[in-house]
């Protein structure tokens, strides 16, 4: 794994406000005003302390240093559009080329966008797939309109904030209404700087009746100190339309990975997530879905594999504002050697959300005496005619199961395997996306053996 | 559906412990408080030094601790407690027998059934008039086997070493905001001591009646069920509807020794202008076994979560919450079972009601500690909505740290359903009849846990709640 050393020249987020007219320096005036506001919210903001209900379980003050991170620069200037790859890492060009038929990549290279490339019949239709700093540059109304307004604006929090000030770079994708896209755009995004804070935005609008899934990947060599990657993503499906949207987080030790996400489905639209955490030291991800129209659904995934001393915190929840409206929650998460997992979900029935069907579930699958799963899974209903449930489990694997595969045949280190990759799979299964479960089969698959 | 006028036209919650009796106290501190109202209490106790030092030492502890965020509204409480009598002494001295207790106070039990229930179907009573226990008795049987069943005054000043070495071990002053104010303030409640193997066949029942206008009541009761004994105690509380709101929180502390089988009830039915925050905790020791059986159907606000801490190999711990929430109602109830040992095993089940726009939220804590191998925990709640303005919430915290424990927790929220209604009106119920028949179905699993003539009451009270609730 490379090693690469910070420079000391760099400004460092302690050294405050110098950082944001810098990222700033090619923006639009709406955005730089944006920047500024957002900067000024994240420093009235204070860092969210064990004290509260939400971060309970992970004390960034003792897992992050946030003041000594060095914002990756990478996008001072915009990066010439490059339809090659010759800039894109070794490691992450091998992940690419597991990856099946896409119709559409985008490479992000610590916070710079390195490559775009999308199905020409698909541009001419007019779906828009590019550099989101470029967008905002070229006056697109609809990324002044929703970035960082709607779904993940400064006022959400710290990192939030943090992100609309200093966000380098990210993916803008728009389409357009009726259009069905037969294959995932995919993200491929790469960090290298040990020390670093890269922040990267996603704003992707589905139009009416349109058709998209998309696929986020992350990775990083394994790092010497804390490095953090801040992603805020942002979905919008209109009326009809269908979203999926995963993130396979696999950065390397080191990798602190924080995720906004907020989806806004509106009438009769699906919008999907699927969040898997494989790498990184610490992994948080801040999950809001809200279901906006009669007939929104919205399928809620995550699968977690924790070994060593990995952290894996899930905050979810579930806003039901319309009535007869649908989702569904399902997390699942094995934890080896110290491994922690905490979930936490709460699903919201608003006033007036009548018919609203609403499920939460996490189960988790502790391998070792060392490991710890926490599981707060909550309901706050505020309607009557709803059907709501939520479900949590804590157990071991089952012996049942382990003596069965053995009685065939099995050693006990296959039958473990066999049932652990089973528990996961369910998941997996929910969504099925092109590449995507054999991908991260095989990595659990990896962990497994590096574990026994 | 009726509507919402048919539903008001009914007149409903009718709350038939609301009279107030006309006594006066022979004593009460000033509304408010601070170190010398501590101190006046104490002297009016006659305690020892120790006492009155632990006491003092817990109001700073109380000074100390912000109110809790969380929960409930607690917004307006600050108000209501600056202008609350923390202590008002009834009467002179407790009494033994019923006829020596003042008439008028007598009769208000008489008017809750109290020395009736004595007589028929328990083994000992006590009942506590605003800041002091005025009644306390136990059937010879009973005490000739060693059993003590006293006021926390009596136990204090006759088995002094015995309720020094537990007083305060379970539930220390610094636990919470309102266990360090009741460490601070404490008066009246039960002291029992179960010796080892006595198995009592009948219930020991505790009554708290509040009949002071902007009273803060803060029983304190310590339980010693000893090894290998058997016992139910059930307590019931009652208040008049003022205008303005009452304070009571209670500390309960309960030690199950090996092998001792204890059961708690409560019946919570205060009125509805009463803040009710109240800390219950058992110790379990190896094979014992604790239950809470808990229903609030009372009050403003409650904000109370028995546990039970499982210390030893084989303890079991269980809790049955049922709660209903009326209009303008908040029960914040759940339960806590903290696993420590091995082969431990506890059980929650949680019932809830919101009718109106009363609120009910389960709050719950199961944790396994590392080390507490095959520990086995499950937690039901279920949720029935009456209105469309009824709320209920859930929020278990499931935290584990032990690879070899079992955790499952499951909740489900619903409202009557119309088919369900529809089918019992088929066969002649009319609405209200239906709708009383699904309700008492609901909580029936926890009903039957109940001494007969409780399960009966638990049934009038809910059918009366219930009344024209259809919605």
């Amino acid at each position: 794994m490379s090693r690469v050393v910070t420079e000391p020249e760099k400004p460092r987020l302690a050294f405050g406000t110098g950082v944001v007219p810098r990222a700033g320096a090619v923006d639009p005036d709406w955005l730089r005003v944006r920047r500024a506001k957002a900067w000024d919210v994240y420093l009235d903001t204070p860092l969210p302390s064990t004290r509260s209900e939400e971060w309970r379980y992970t004390d960034l003050s003792r897992m992050l240093p946030l003041d000594a991170l060095v914002p990756a620069n990478a996008s001072l200037a915009v990066p010439a559009m490059a339809n090659g790859d010759g800039t894109v890492p070794e490691p992450l060009r091998r992940a690419m080329a597991l990856d099946r038929h896409s119709a559409g990549r985008i490479v992000d290279v610590d916070g710079a966008i390195v490559a775009v490339e999308l199905d020409e019949s698909l541009a001419r239709q007019g779906v828009v797939l590019k550099s989101l700093r470029q967008a905002a540059r070229d006056g697109d109304p609809l990324v002044e309109s929703l970035l960082a307004t709607k779904a993940v604006p400064a006022s959400e929090g710290k990192f939030p904030a943090l992100n609309a000030a200093l966000w380098t770079d990210g993916v803008f994708l728009r389409v357009p209404a009726n259009v069905h896209l037969d294959g995932p755009i995919r993200l491929s995004r790469w960090v290298s700087h040990s020390g670093s804070a890269t922040f990267t935005r996603i704003l992707i609008v589905a139009e009416n009746h349109s058709q998209v899934s998309f696929v986020d990947e992350c990775l990083s060599p394994d790092f010497e100190s804390p490095t953090l990657v801040n992603t805020a993503v942002e979905l919008f499906s209109r009326a009809g339309a269908q979203i999926q949207y995963v993130s396979l987080q696999r950065m390397g030790k080191g990798g602190f990975y924080l995720a906004n996400q907020r989806t806004l489905a509106e009438r009769d639209s699906t919008l999907d997530t699927l969040n898997v955490a494989l790498g990184g030291s610490v992994g948080r991800v801040d999950l809001n879905a809200r279901l906006l129209g009669p007939g929104a659904n919205s399928d809620m995934l995550g699968l977690y594999f924790g070994d060593h001393d990995q952290h894996f915190d899930f905050n979810t929840s579930q806003d039901h504002v319309a009535p007869h409206a649908h989702s569904d929650l399902l997390y699942k998460g094995a934890l080896d050697d110290s491994a922690r997992g905490v979930f936490r979900g709460i699903i919201r029935v608003h006033e007036g959300a009548q018919g609203t069907d609403a499920y939460q579930t996490n189960r988790n699958l502790i391998l070792s005496d060392r490991a710890v799963a926490t599981s707060l899974p909550n309901l706050e209903i505020g309607a009557d005619d709803v059907r709501c449930s939520h479900g949590a489990t804590v157990g071991q694997l089952d012996a049942e199961s382990l003596f069965y595969l053995m009685s065939r045949g099995l050693n006990r280190e296959q039958a473990e395997r066999l049932v652990v990759l089973g528990f996961l799979g369910e998941v997996l299964s929910r969504l099925p996306l092109g590449g995507v479960t054999e991908k991260v089969t095989r990595a659990i698959e990896a962990k497994l053996g590096n574990v026994r | 559906m009726p509507t919402n006028e048919v539903i008001q036209g009914l007149g409903l919650d009718d709350y038939k412990f609301g009279f107030v009796t006309d006594s006066e106290p022979v004593f009460r501190t000033r509304p408010g408080l601070d170190a010398e109202i501590v101190r006046q209490i104490s002297a009016r106790k006659d305690e020892p030094e120790w006492m009155l030092k632990r006491r003092l030492k817990a109001l700073g502890i109380y000074d100390a601790k912000p109110m809790p965020d969380w929960g409930g509204d607690l917004s307006e409480l600050q108000e209501t407690l600056d202008q609350t009598y923390f202590y008002v002494k009834p009467q002179e001295q407790m009494e033994r027998s019923w006829d020596d207790v003042p008439e008028n106070i007598k009769q208000t039990f008489e008017r809750l059934g109290i020395p009736e229930a004595e007589r028929k179907l328990l083994a000992g009573v006590g009942a506590q008039y605003d800041s002091e226990m005025v009644y306390h008795s136990l059937k010879e049987e009973w005490e000739s086997k060693g059993v003590i069943f006293d006021s926390i005054e009596d136990g204090l000043r006759n088995h002094p070493e015995l309720f020094r070495k537990h007083f305060g071990t379970v539930i220390p002053a610094a636990d919470n905001k309102f266990a360090a104010l009741n460490s601070a303030v404490w008066s009246g409640g039960s002291f029992v001591y179960i010796p080892p193997g006595v198995e009592l066949e009948t219930p020991l029942q505790a009554y708290f009646r509040v009949n002071q206008e902007r009273l803060g009541q803060f029983e304190r009761t310590l339980i010693i069920a000893d090894e290998g004994s058997r016992a139910h105690y059930i307590e019931g509380c009652t208040a008049p509807v003022y205008s303005t709101d009452s304070f009571h929180s209670g500390v309960i502390e309960i030690i199950v020794n090996r092998d001792a089988f204890f059961r708690y009830t409560t019946i919570q039915n205060w009125s509805n202008n009463m803040y009710n925050l109240v800390t219950q905790r058992a110790r379990v020791h190896r094979g014992a076994h604790m239950e809470w059986l808990d229903g609030n159907l009372g009050s403003k606000l409650t904000m109370k979560y028995p546990s039970c801490y499982l210390m030893e190999e084989g303890a079991h711990g269980e809790i049955m919450s049922i709660a209903y929430a009326g209009d303008g109602q908040h029960q914040d109830t759940g339960g806590k079972v903290i696993h420590v040992a091995p082969n431990t095993s506890s059980s929650i089940v949680s019932k809830s009601i919101s009718k109106g726009t009363g609120r009910s939220s389960y709050r719950g804590l199961c944790k396994v500690y590392d080390g507490a191998t095959n520990a086995k925990s499950n937690v039901e709640c279920d949720a029935l909505l009456i209105n469309e303005t009824s709320r209920t919430d859930t929020f278990p915290y499931i935290e584990i740290d032990e690879r070899s424990a079992s955790v499952g927790h499951e909740a489900t929220v619903s409202k009557v359903g119309d088919e369900q209604l529809f089918y019992l009106m088929s066969r002649g119920m009319d609405e209200a009849e239906a709708m009383a028949l699904i309700v008492r179905g609901f909580i029936e699993p926890i009903a039957k846990e109940l001494p007969l003539e409780y399960a009966v009451e638990l049934n009038r009270l809910i059918e009366l709640e219930m009344e024209g609730s259809v919605g």
